[in-house]
């Protein structure tokens, strides 16, 4: 009923491309993340959707109907910005009113509107305030309210968590989605924050220099990143790079990781010879016995406990820095000499020159809107 | 700069008092002097301290004035009634037109926008007669020669520009999320523009009105060249006051008084908005 | 769906920007219109008086303009007035300014009392000064003849009409100068004077090497302002002399205005506000780009 639709939109500013020759479907119901670095567009995308700024070329479709040329307060969309964008001179209740005024309510259903969406973020307190007198977080909460009073079909919401604080954000990212699911409402979320984007996407849209990069669910953007960029972006600790040149044997495909052969059952034939960088995330190496077939030599250098889990930094003979993860609790190696296994099929290898992932097939056909 | 010392503070004490008394003098003369008999202000030397009189402010309020060759008639009310009419009107008319154009200046960037906005900059540093000695011509074709109309239409040239610059100023400072996020509540440009960019704007509005107003009641050239006797404002009726009524500089003093009373008053109510103004929006004070 | 349909009235946007802005544009038109009418008539044989012989004369009121000795009277006293004030007004007005520097609830109260010679009109603010300079009762008279000036005449005497002018566009801009110096040394930064404070380097090497190197774009702006204002002076001088006693204070505008109403020389006049206005372009082009800077500076900031 309210999906969005972009079709090949540009969008320049000056001599600059800002978005180029984007499309990509929102289906109903369903929470899209837009992620990336500042610049990468996110924002400028969320705008064409909520109708403030208009596209060079291309059209945006929500529900079905072309919205291109309709102005902002048509869409039946709800924004909250990432600064909040409260308005100064009113108070908190006037603010989440302002789309229930719109639609001309009555006085009854105004107050009863936004009672009930202040209850549900918990700021009912501070509705008499006016912007200035709340903390950060109470605008936060504030903004999303009025984006949410109206029951919007579309919910565009631009990095609301950004300017709050760690504590709130923790709170917020655990409420979130269900609050949004809740709403049944088609949301667009955008964030830099990569937990973020695991905790509230359906799918997650990692864009770059106004081009989307990959699309997918957010299990696949982690397993099956398009390329070492995203592969870096996904993941605390981040993922471990090592250059390597995959050779065949009669047992398959390896890679030469401190002379030791490690066998990647399952590695594209297009690797073999070819000048790659393999990527291994931090929590499938793990510590094991010095006879165990293919096992790594390295020397523990540093181990840093992180609440959950703890970080271990290793170096290998050839003097290359890895970063292993496990889990608080479990047993793991602080010091000296130790050995760690590659767990093969979680590999990934990419092409060194152009940094793609080899063997990943849903990159191409992604500018058509069409997800892997 | 901590370490100064008794003669540097002396000197500078008596260099503002210098300063002070310099710029304040001809003011609080002329104030005293209102309050003076002719016989009293022809005195040499001229006295410090007198007995004042209200008789100067009771001639021009009433228009009549007394002396020994008979009554004479002081229009000078009528000037202070043009002042009042011109210039509200004026600061009126130049906020009813520039405050949308400053809006769309700010906001929609659109082809000749920044044009005509420096054209109208650049007329606020034209010579005024250049624009004036056709127009003379032009009004008495069209009519509007000696009209409130034709003079409302021409103090535009100092009002317009003002207020377009220093508004636009304000509208800048918004930032642009807070109108998106109105317009996305599902109001329309018009309620965005009233219910958020006026609101948000006002201080500076209402400063840039008054200096407009200043500036117009100010004005000398406009009328001098334009409007005659009946509708002229204070500063050229008191020029002509000086010529009609020959030494009556009791009342003349009185005249000076009343006409700048007004700028000052508000000039003391908005001087946190003086320096903006003045620099048309380019220093802050 | 519950959106409503965009129905009824509506202004596209596109159109809306251009509609806002349409009554800027008049005016702007109108006011074009009678420059360009200035434009002509600067190239015409056009006196009021005598309407039949107008016609085009070309060059003629530009090309006369080099031997007429009245021109060029009038170029020198119009540079002259605008050098002689900007540049006292720019000494006093920065010289106060840094006697203020200091916030302190007196000195802002100075600097407030201080803009009210601004805000008097220049007309009445000359009328103000030719009352305290009348030779039968005046103050300023009185006072000259106290120090051994006796009979000073102020504006009525050749001689004197310049110093008295400039003596009053000085009461009343000056404070022009000063409040905005006032603002642009209170927004300067303090660490380059602390630090030139802790290593003891002398004031008149502060003051060369720091303060006025960055005051400059803020002096400039108001220098500028004047000058272009001052080059253009009427009401003053009109106010107080009518341009006399005989031509000694014909600038510019005085001058057009004379031979407009006067001499009814409508082709003379035009082409004396053309000059003065090719004069006021090319200033004020070099204030525009200056002032543009600094109110790029005052958005940053807020």
């Amino acid at each position: 009923m309210a999906s969005v639709e972009l079709k090949n939109i540009v969008k320049r500013y000056k001599s600059q491309t800002v978005l180029d020759d984007l499309s990509l479907t929102v289906a109903d119901g369903e929470t899209l993340v837009l992620f990336g670095p500042s610049g990468a567009g996110k924002t400028v995308l969320l705008r064409l959707v909520a109708g403030v700024i208009d596209p060079d070329e291309g059209r945006i479709l929500i529900g079905g109907e072309d919205m291109t040329d309709v102005d902002a307060e048509f869409r039946g969309v709800g924004m909250a910005f990432q600064n909040f964008a409260l308005f100064p001179h009113m108070s908190a209740f006037e603010n989440i009113a302002t789309p229930l005024e719109a639609k001309r309510s009555s006085h009854g259903a105004i107050k009863g509107g936004v009672d009930s969406v202040a209850k549900l973020l918990k700021i009912g307190h501070v509705l008499s305030h006016k912007p200035r007198a709340l903390s950060n977080g109470q605008k936060q909460r504030t903004a999303l309210a009025r984006a949410l009073v109206g029951s919007p079909p579309v919910l565009l919401l631009d990095d609301p968590l950004r300017n709050v604080d760690a504590k709130l954000r923790f709170e917020m990212r655990l409420e979130l989605p269900r609050l949004l699911a809740d709403r049944g409402a088609t949301v667009i979320y955008v964030t830099q924050d990569y937990k973020e984007a695991m905790a509230l996407g359906d799918r997650i849209a990692v864009m770059s220099q106004g081009v989307i990069r990959q699309l997918g669910t957010p299990e696949q953007i982690y397993r099956e990143p398009a390329n070492i960029e995203i592969a870096r972006l996904f993941g605390d600790p981040t993922i471990n790079l090592l250059d390597v040149k995959p050779q065949r044997d009669a047992r398959g495909i390896y890679v030469g990781l401190s002379n030791v052969q490690v066998h990647l059952a399952g590695a594209p034939e297009a690797a073999i010879g070819r000048d790659c960088v393999i990527g291994l995330r931090p929590e499938t190496l793990h510590f094991v016995a010095e006879s165990e077939p293919g096992a790594i030599p390295v020397t523990v250098e540093a181990e840093t406990p992180l609440n959950e889990k703890i970080v271990t930094l290793v170096r290998t003979v050839r003097g290359r820095e890895i970063l292993v993860s496990r889990p608080s609790g479990t047993p793991g190696q602080s010091g000296g000499k130790a050995h760690l296994a590659v767990n093969a099929k979680s590999a990934l290898l990419f092409d060194h020159a152009s940094g793609e992932r080899i063997g990943s097939k849903n990159i191409v056909s992604l500018r058509n809107g069409e997800a892997a | 700069m901590e370490h100064t010392s008794l003669l540097e503070r002396v000197l500078r004490g008596i260099a503002l008092t210098l300063v002070v008394v310099f710029f304040m003098f001809p003011i609080v003369w002329i104030f005293m002097m209102s309050f003076q008999t002719n016989e009293m202000i022809l005195r040499i030397p001229p006295q410090l301290v007198f007995e004042p009189t209200l008789a100067n402010y009771t001639a021009l309020i009433t228009g009549k004035l007394q002396t020994a060759a008979g009554t004479l008639d002081i229009a000078f009310m009528r000037n202070l009634w043009n002042s009042i009419f011109l210039s509200v009107t004026s600061v009126a008319v130049a906020l009813l037109l520039g405050v949308p154009a400053a809006y769309a200046f700010a906001r929609h960037k659109f082809r000749g926008s920044e044009d005509i906005a420096f054209t109208l900059l650049s007329f606020r540093f034209a010579p005024a007669l250049l624009v004036l000695l056709p127009l003379t011509l032009y009004f008495q074709k069209l009519g509007l020669a000696n009209t409130y109309f034709g003079l409302i239409w021409v103090y535009q040239l100092i009002c317009l520009p003002l207020i377009l610059w220093i508004v636009r100023g304000y509208f800048e400072d918004i930032p642009a999320d807070i109108e998106y996020a109105y317009r996305i509540a599902g109001h329309s440009w018009f309620a965005t523009f009233r219910k958020i960019a006026l609101p948000l704007a006002g201080p500076g509005i209402a400063a840039a009105g008054l200096l407009a107003f200043i500036f117009a009641w100010n004005n000398f050239v406009f009328a001098l060249v334009l409007a005659s006797a009946d509708k002229q404002p204070v500063t050229v009726g008191a020029l002509a006051f000086i010529t009609s009524s020959g030494i009556q500089y009791g009342q003349i003093s009185a005249a000076i008084v009343l006409s700048i009373t007004p700028t000052l008053a508000l000039a003391l109510y908005a001087q946190r908005y003086l320096v903006e103004g003045l620099s048309l929006g380019a220093v802050k004070g | 769906m519950h959106r409503a349909k965009p129905s009824g009235f509506r202004i596209s946007k596109r159109v809306l920007p251009y509609l806002l802005s349409l009554p800027a544009l008049l005016v702007c038109i109108g006011i074009l219109i009678p420059f360009l009418t200035s434009v002509v008539y600067s190239f015409q044989r056009y006196r009021l008086s005598q309407p039949w012989a107008r016609q085009f004369n070309w060059g003629d009121n530009y090309i006369s303009f080099f031997t007429d000795p009245k021109f060029w009277n009038t170029l020198e006293i119009s540079l002259l007035y605008a050098g002689i004030t900007v540049g006292l007004e720019l000494l006093l007005g920065l010289g106060i300014a840094m006697l203020l520097q200091k916030r302190s609830s007196l000195n802002n109260f100075i600097s407030i009392m201080l803009l009210m010679p601004l805000m008097t009109a220049p007309a009445l603010a000359a009328l103000m000064w030719k009352l305290m300079t009348n030779p039968g009762f005046g103050v300023l008279s009185y006072l000259a003849s106290l120090i051994g000036l006796q009979d000073f005449r102020w504006a009525s005497s050749p001689s004197t009409a310049l110093l008295t002018v400039v003596l009053v566009d000085i009461w009343v801009y000056t404070p022009f100068i000063m409040i905005l110096l006032l603002a642009g040394l209170r927004s300067l930064p303090t660490q380059p004077f602390e630090a030139a404070a802790l290593d003891g380097v002398p004031r008149s090497f502060v003051f060369f090497r720091i303060t006025l190197p960055m005051l400059t774009p803020y002096i400039l702006t108001a220098t500028l302002f004047r000058l272009l204002d001052s080059i253009q002076q009427f009401d003053i001088i009109y106010a107080m002399t009518q341009g006399g006693p005989g031509d000694t204070l014909t600038v510019f505008q005085v001058e057009a205005y004379l031979n407009f109403f006067q001499s009814t020389n409508v082709g003379r006049s035009a082409a004396l506000m053309i000059i003065l206005w090719a004069i006021t372009y090319f200033l004020s082009n070099i204030f525009i780009k200056n002032w543009l800077r600094l109110r790029e500076r005052a958005r940053g900031q807020a």
